[in-house]
């Protein structure tokens, strides 16, 4: 009996088949775990807030899916803690993962803007992702992030 | 496209009640050049943007912006402010190069 057969090359050939296409399917299924940090952004989180944990939550980020121009990518940044005297959000940071300046920037609050909220325009030269994270008074850190593909590079 | 650098607009709602918590949105003209390109003949085009933002409401001031060069040219911002007191809003803008830009409005209420 030959070794090699037409049926069990067949056989063969569409298992291999089936499996390269599973694996690039599992490969597609999580487009990027939302904890896995690369190593630049994590070193500008650990100058901003030092070993202070970043939470999932309270922080609501609002950013197109994909931007046209990365010139002009509109950012809204809405929290639902509170803004009283003793216990309110005191900074908004904004942080881009693929631009030369990571730490976008910062938004220092007060009770007195009653509302923990932001809206502005950035630039983005590529895309990534982009961070929304919130500081509290009494020092925790709440974050969220995400992706906004740049179809036109923009820091011009 | 000429730009008239440092002209700066605020706007808050017409109608202010005592109370309310308003909008606040404030544009001001700047290159925001992040110092990385070059012009049409090669030059490299020096960094000039706008790194420090004051607010102050009467004569507290209620927020603070530290920006880089990644926001968007004539770079706009807007948040929200509980309007308790009739009193003058007023932006400081500084830049990178000595420049500081101010513009106010006045916070008013309706009868």
């Amino acid at each position: 009996m030959p070794a090699f057969t037409r049926r069990a090359f067949l056989q063969w050939s569409g298992l291999a088949c089936f499996m390269l296409t599973a694996r690039r399917l599992l490969a597609l299924a999580p487009l990027r775990p939302r904890d896995d940090v690369p190593w630049k952004v994590q070193q500008v989180l650990q100058q901003l807030f030092g070993d202070r944990p970043m939470q999932p939550g309270h922080v609501q980020l609002d950013v197109p899916t994909v931007a046209a121009d990365g010139r002009v990518v509109p950012v809204m940044i809405e929290s639902d803690l509170p803004m009283t005297a003793n216990a309110y959000v005191k900074a908004i940071h904004v942080l881009v993962d693929n631009n030369p300046d990571i730490h976008l920037a910062e938004f220092r609050l007060t009770p007195e803007v009653g509302q923990a909220f932001v809206s502005t325009r950035i630039k983005m030269r590529m895309t990534s992702p982009v961070r929304a994270i919130i500081e509290t008074s009494d020092g925790a850190v709440w974050g969220t992030a995400a992706d906004v593909r740049v179809t036109i590079n923009g820091c011009g | 496209m000429r730009l008239d650098v440092g002209a700066a607009r605020i706007l808050v709602p017409t109608t202010i009640r005592r109370g309310d918590v308003i909008d606040v949105r404030a544009l001001i003209e700047h290159p925001m050049a992040t110092g990385l390109f070059r012009d049409s003949e090669g030059h490299p085009i020096p960094a000039h943007f706008i790194n420090d933002v004051s607010v102050t409401y009467g004569d507290r001031e209620v927020a603070h912006f530290v920006w880089t060069s990644g926001l968007s040219r004539d770079p706009f911002v807007e948040f929200s402010l509980v309007a308790d007191r009739e009193a003058p809003l007023k932006f400081v803008w500084k830049d990178n190069r000595g420049g500081v830009f101010t513009q106010q409005v006045d916070v008013k209420f309706v009868a």
